[in-house]
């Protein structure tokens, strides 16, 4: 009797946390439709084979790297794993996170994220946060970077976070109940469509050009993270055209690297070398690069890459083995996209996923 | 204590006080009725009813009504 | 430390947890340092008035406790004459008195400076024509529960006077009668003879006190944070500018605000005494089903029945049987005779009553003029009492169930009009009453003003949903209370979890998803 009791207790115990999950399930957002930057972080997982390259930082790298294009043409494997607004002490506890699944060569950190120490925007943190794996990092990725009023409860059960949208649910999270849609090719964000850069407010003065000490301290514990694990770490600024990299900044990062012996390429000056045409390469006038701008970038981070110890042309070992049949899935997906985005926007002008 | 019966039916005569035994606890007499009921009986007996004395105990029955009474005119 | 967010959560657990651990003469040692951890958690100074409290009361009511148990002592030692006992008691009683009275003034003193100075002084400001300098005392430290921890430990004190029962002889253990955490932010104001066996007693684990509490406490939260806090900001845009929202939405701001007031404190309530069953500790209930009641009089013996209990015991019968009272009372019995005489302690009682009541809410004129019209009406149903008996002895129906509805409608609508006086100025009161009887149409709904409120589709839909709950559940308790009827472990686990998906769902918390944050903004 006093089992059946327990086993009882048991099914229904069991039953209210299946409910609760899939309450949660279907309440917390798909970043599936016109915001798809909240599904890359998560994406890395599904992953089969190692990279050669990891890439960490903010929009100013998932926009501006195509892995495919490093493949393709260099035969170089890279993965982005970049979210919108990353901080600097996300980038480190993702890079963290990514050593407990390979051990990459190298690996890109975009320093446009050392202007800013904390987060500003609650929104960019659960996008980035939210797709991590619980482990000690994703701990310690929260507890550095959660906003004041935000709690740990709250990402355990990111039900207590976007439980208001019950009265805003939408076909997409029916759709992506169970299953999901790749959203990026390896990390990368793509836009084909094009808006020639234009005017932006002039430079202004600031007060103080000092990074926060903090920036700092998870700029050396990524640093000597890669030290330690044989990892070259370049820095990289993306080509933006806004907002402002102050020569002031540029200058202590050269400092840095030049201290530490390592190579940070600033692509706003190497725009001329890459060959950036902001009359084409961008699709937000002049913040971010296309498809055609990353491609260029990619181009010209290729022959660097193959530069570095470790790293060489996998392409004709590869031969037919899955990793590079996965390759050549991940080309197809890539070129079928952009072929589509390519022909919207010739059809109309803009792309109707990401319109207003 | 026919007098205190007098009093009683003035105040409220719907109820049977031969029989009723919880007039407070049940809400029979409400607060008001019980303070002009302290008044009345402080007049026709000539006894002062301290406040610590109006707990239900005292007020629940006739018979507990004219207990007090009788303790108070002894004086305790 | 707030009563809804997470913190309250993981606190509870840890102090359940170790409540239970502790051997049981530790247990009320253990609820009281968490209660000043709970306490502290504002800011450490907020702990120096509950202490000024605890130590004052404590002392001067063992003070008083030793006078008595002398007294005592004596009597049995001496057995004096009657009169040489009176005489002495007499005595004894002077000395307790200025104990009292330096206990009250101490109290009432912190209580009147830190909340009410503010408007005493602008008041004083206003008559005398003064600039005010606005704001200049709004900084004041006002600690969390002031009225409620100070009126409950002067009620023991009061008790002690009166030698209802012995005072506590340990200022360590009064302590955590003053502060309990749970009761301390909002009551229940409870009494020292019924709370020292609750407190100070082993508590074992029992897991009916946990189910029993933690189901309080969820219902606790549904009607806070799925009534309350939905409803509470739309009635916040009604009341706040009656020069637009006029006619019909005066009723319904008068429905609004009375429901939100009930789902917002009965709410609170669940969650106060639900907590402290999870210790074992039952308080005593502040609301009865209140909305079931015939008239205005019964309504207040069923909500926020602690403090009108307190008003009654500390109040309403010391000042009926006050010397004053009686003093009045003569001169009236010679104009109007003995039978208004008689009144005159009521008359005085209930208006004194009430105007505490009214200081009490909050220091304005506003609550000085809602507590005064209870007041009045209170009096006036009283005077009307004997008319209401001849009408029901002449005509049958006042025995019916349709009149019993009715009476219970007209309450209902006594109570929330009288609670106008609270968030209208007094002229204010007149005015929108007299504007929603002339100006009525429900065509005013449709006119965009609605929609200002913020308020939509889904929300009065859950709304419908939670006063709907809130009304059955109010018929269950009575039925349960009558024939005893309970479900089944199945169908009540049932419908605690879909209570639970209930508020974790639709409760307002957090913060509200709004879509277009999540768009990447560019930068």
């Amino acid at each position: 009797m006093k089992g059946r009791k327990i086993l009882e207790i048991g099914a229904l115990a069991l039953a209210s946390a299946a409910v609760l999950w899939a309450v949660q399930r279907l309440l917390v957002p798909k970043y599936m439709g016109r915001v798809v930057e909240g599904a890359f972080i998560r994406e890395y997982y599904e992953e089969k084979s190692p990279h050669d390259i990891i890439v960490l930082g903010d929009c100013e790298v998932y926009e501006n790297l195509s892995p495919v294009v490093l493949w393709r043409e260099f035969g170089i494997t890279s993965y982005i794993r970049g979210s919108a607004q990353q901080l600097i002490a996300q980038s480190y506890y993702l890079l963290e996170d990514t050593l407990r699944h390979e051990s990459p060569e190298a690996v890109i950190l975009s320093v446009s994220a050392m202007q800013q120490y904390e987060q500003d925007n609650e929104t960019y943190n659960r996008m980035t946060l939210d797709g991590m794996k619980w482990s000690p990092s994703k701990v310690g990725a929260i507890r550095a970077t959660m906003m004041e009023d935000e709690h740990m409860a709250e990402y355990v059960f990111p039900l207590l976070r976007f439980h208001s949208r019950w009265r805003e649910l939408e076909a997409d999270d029916f759709r992506y109940f169970w299953e999901k849609r790749k959203m990026s090719h390896n990390g990368y964000y793509m836009r084909a469509d094009i808006r020639p850069a234009g005017e932006f407010p002039a430079e202004r003065r600031r007060s103080s050009y000092a990074f926060d000490e903090r920036a700092w301290q998870y700029l050396e514990k990524i640093r000597t993270l890669c030290q330690e694990r044989g990892i070259t770490l370049i820095l990289m600024k993306a080509p933006s055209l806004y907002p402002a990299w102050y020569q002031q900044w540029d200058q202590q990062i050269r400092d840095y690297a030049g201290e530490h012996g390592l190579l940070y390429i600033n692509c706003i000056e190497k725009s001329g070398d890459i060959g950036i045409d902001f009359s084409r390469d961008t699709y937000d006038g002049g913040l971010h690069m296309n498809v055609y701008g990353a491609e260029k970038m990619s181009r010209y981070f290729g022959n660097i890459l193959l530069d570095v110890p470790g790293i060489k042309d996998q392409r004709e070992e590869a031969g037919e083995q899955a990793m590079a049949a996965e390759w050549e899935e991940k080309c197809r997906f890539y070129d079928e996209m952009k072929t589509a985005q390519e022909q919207e926007f010739a059809d109309k002008g803009y792309l109707s996923q990401f319109a207003q | 204590m026919e007098e205190l019966m007098e009093i009683l039916e003035d105040i409220n005569p719907e109820v049977d006080y031969e029989t009723s035994q919880n007039l407070v606890d049940d809400g029979v007499l409400t607060s008001f009725e019980l303070v002009l009921l302290v008044t009345q009986i402080s007049d026709a007996f000539g006894v002062s009813i301290p406040p610590a004395w109006i707990v239900p105990e005292n007020f629940n029955s006739a018979a507990a009504i004219m207990a007090m009474i009788t303790r108070l005119e002894e004086g305790e | 430390m707030l009563l809804v967010s997470y913190e309250f959560g993981a606190f509870l657990i840890i102090l359940a947890a170790l409540y239970y651990v502790v051997p049981d003469r530790f247990q009320w040692a253990v609820l009281l340092a968490f209660s000043y951890l709970f306490y502290a958690r504002g800011g450490v100074i907020y702990l120096l008035y509950p202490l000024i409290t605890t130590a004052s009361t404590c002392f001067l009511a063992r003070a008083m406790g030793d006078r008595t148990l002398r007294f005592q002592a004596w009597v049995k030692e001496k057995k004096p004459g009657r009169e040489e006992k009176t005489a002495y008691n007499r005595k004894v009683k002077a000395g307790q008195r200025r104990l009292l009275v330096l206990g009250l003034v101490l109290n009432f003193g912190i209580l009147t400076i830190l909340k009410y100075c503010r408007f005493f002084l602008e008041n004083v400001n206003a008559f005398l024509g003064l600039g005010g300098g606005e704001g200049a005392w709004g900084d004041w430290i006002l600690p969390l529960g002031i009225s409620y921890y100070t009126f409950q430990s002067m009620g023991y004190l009061i008790d002690v006077y009166y030698r209802k029962y012995e005072p506590e002889k340990s200022p360590v253990r009064f302590a955590l009668f003053v502060s309990f955490f749970p009761q301390m932010v909002a009551g229940p104001i409870s009494r020292f003879d019924q709370m020292r066996q609750e407190l100070y007693s082993p508590h074992r684990f029992q897991m009916e006190n946990i189910i029993l509490g933690a189901r309080r406490m969820l219902w606790g939260y549904f009607k806070k944070l799925v009534v309350a806090d939905r409803l509470g900001p739309a009635v916040v845009v009604i009341i706040s500018s009656p020069e637009t929202y006029d006619g019909i939405y005066v009723l319904l701001g008068m429905v609004g605000y009375t429901i939100w007031m009930y789902a917002d404190f009965a709410g609170g309530m669940d969650i106060v005494l639900g907590s402290a069953k999870l210790f074992g500790i039952s308080l005593p209930e502040n609301f009865d089903r209140p909305f079931a009641s015939k008239s205005l009089g019964e309504f207040w013996r069923r909500w926020h029945m602690t403090l009108m209990l307190w008003l009654r015991e500390y109040i309403f019968f010391p000042v009926s049987t006050s010397r004053l009272a009686k003093r009045v009372s003569k001169p009236v019995s010679k104009i109007m005779g003995k039978k208004a005489a008689g009144k005159v302690p009521v008359y005085i009682a209930t208006l004194t009553v009430w105007l505490v009541a009214g200081i009490w809410h909050g220091a304005s004129w506003n609550f000085i003029a809602w507590g005064l019209a209870n007041g009045v009406v209170l009096l006036v149903s009283q005077e009307l009492t004997g008319c209401y008996r001849r009408f029901h002895a002449a005509f049958s129906f006042g025995k019916t169930r349709a009149y019993e509805i009715f009476q219970v409608i007209r309450t209902f609508f006594i109570f929330a009009f009288l609670e106008m006086f609270e968030y209208y100025s007094f002229g204010t009161v007149f005015a929108m009453g007299k504007s929603l009887l002339t100006c009525w149409s429900a065509g005013q709904l449709f006119d965009g003003r609605f929609e200002a409120l913020g308020l939509s589709g889904a929300d009065l839909g859950v709304l419908a949903l939670g006063v709907a709950l809130m009304v059955w559940s109010g018929f269950r308790k009575t039925k349960e209370a009558e024939k005893g009827e309970h479900r089944t472990f199945f169908a009540g686990y049932i419908a605690v979890f879909g209570l639970f998906l209930l508020v974790v769902v639709t409760g307002v918390y957090g913060r509200g998803y709004d879509a277009s944050q999540f768009i990447y903004n560019q930068f």
